[in-house]
């Protein structure tokens, strides 16, 4: 165990571990810092496509949006052809008492 | 006189920058990138969010000058919006930590976030290096006000009165603010506090 002077509680151990945060070497930034802040001003300056919302600048979306409105005009039935009549399927031979009403 | 003639260097960068000058946010980049890095630093212990930070202060600079009223000088706009963004960036950190402590007990993930627990022995963390260590550590679990009062009095060695600044309040509060900062971080420190 230390000693009572130099444990942070007395006074003179707590100035000296404040002189030494005090003498600690200054963190620095890396080199050519003001060409990356220079690089980040630009990049935020670029206009393009600002107008849209970030979610509508990503291609699976504007994809999913593409398809909800032709399935909502409509079209979808177009894209389906296979579901077009009840009676395309019954051979012309049957009675017409056993078509479905 | 210094300190007169340093007021008027600044005050013709700020004319410059209003201008729009481009050598001038150059300048101003270069004669603050420092204090404001290491302010962000002391605040965050991490150099690549310190330089996040750094970046964010000196973006926000170019696009707000021509708002700025010269109201306080150059060096306490920037330590304020240094200290500022720093500890947004923190908050924002921790809420995310928080949400993925979260998840990981619910299991979502299957890394293990939560902060591992110090196994150091109270009596390795005694003298030197490790005390000066564990006092940072301590520094960085102060309220924000008391932290930033206390990172810039004793790493930015400012005055009183541009802590003050700063932190946009008075004199005696920062006074105070320091005094519990330190006392908080002596409780802490003291041998029979660790030993708890």
């Amino acid at each position: 165990m230390t000693n009572q002077a130099n444990s942070p509680g007395s006074d003179q151990a707590w100035e000296e571990l404040l002189q030494q945060l005090h003498k600690q070497p200054k963190a620095q930034p890396q080199p050519f810092f003001y060409a990356r802040v220079h690089a980040r001003l630009t990049a935020q300056a670029q206009p393009a496509g600002r107008w849209l919302p970030t979610w509508a600048r990503r291609p699976a979306y504007v994809a999913l949006l593409g398809l909800l409105v032709l399935v909502v005009s409509g079209d979808g039935i177009a894209l389906h052809p296979a579901a077009t009549s009840q009676y395309t399927n019954y051979p012309a031979s049957l009675p017409a008492s056993s078509l479905p009403r | 006189m210094a300190s007169a003639s340093l007021a008027i260097a600044d005050a013709d960068l700020l004319a410059q920058l209003q201008q729009g000058s481009e050598a001038a946010f150059c300048t101003l980049v270069t004669c603050y990138q420092q204090r404001v890095y290491s302010t962000a630093f002391s605040l965050l212990r991490s150099a690549e969010e310190a330089e996040d930070v750094a970046q964010e202060v000196f973006v926000e600079v170019y696009q707000t000058v021509a708002r700025f009223r010269g109201d306080t000088a150059l060096s306490t706009w920037l330590y304020r919006l240094a200290t500022s963004r720093a500890l947004q960036h923190r908050r924002r950190a921790n809420a995310k930590k928080r949400f993925a402590y979260f998840t990981s007990l619910l299991g979502f993930h299957n890394q293990v976030l939560h902060e591992p627990p110090d196994h150091a022995h109270p009596l390795a963390l005694l003298e030197g290096e490790q005390q000066l260590r564990l006092l940072l550590d301590r520094i960085t679990r102060l309220p924000s006000q008391q932290q930033v009062a206390f990172t810039l009095r004793h790493e930015q060695d400012l005055s009183y009165e541009e802590i003050a600044a700063v932190l946009d309040t008075t004199v005696g509060a920062v006074e105070s603010l320091l005094f519990r900062a330190r006392q908080t971080l002596r409780k802490h420190l003291s041998p029979s506090a660790r030993h708890d």
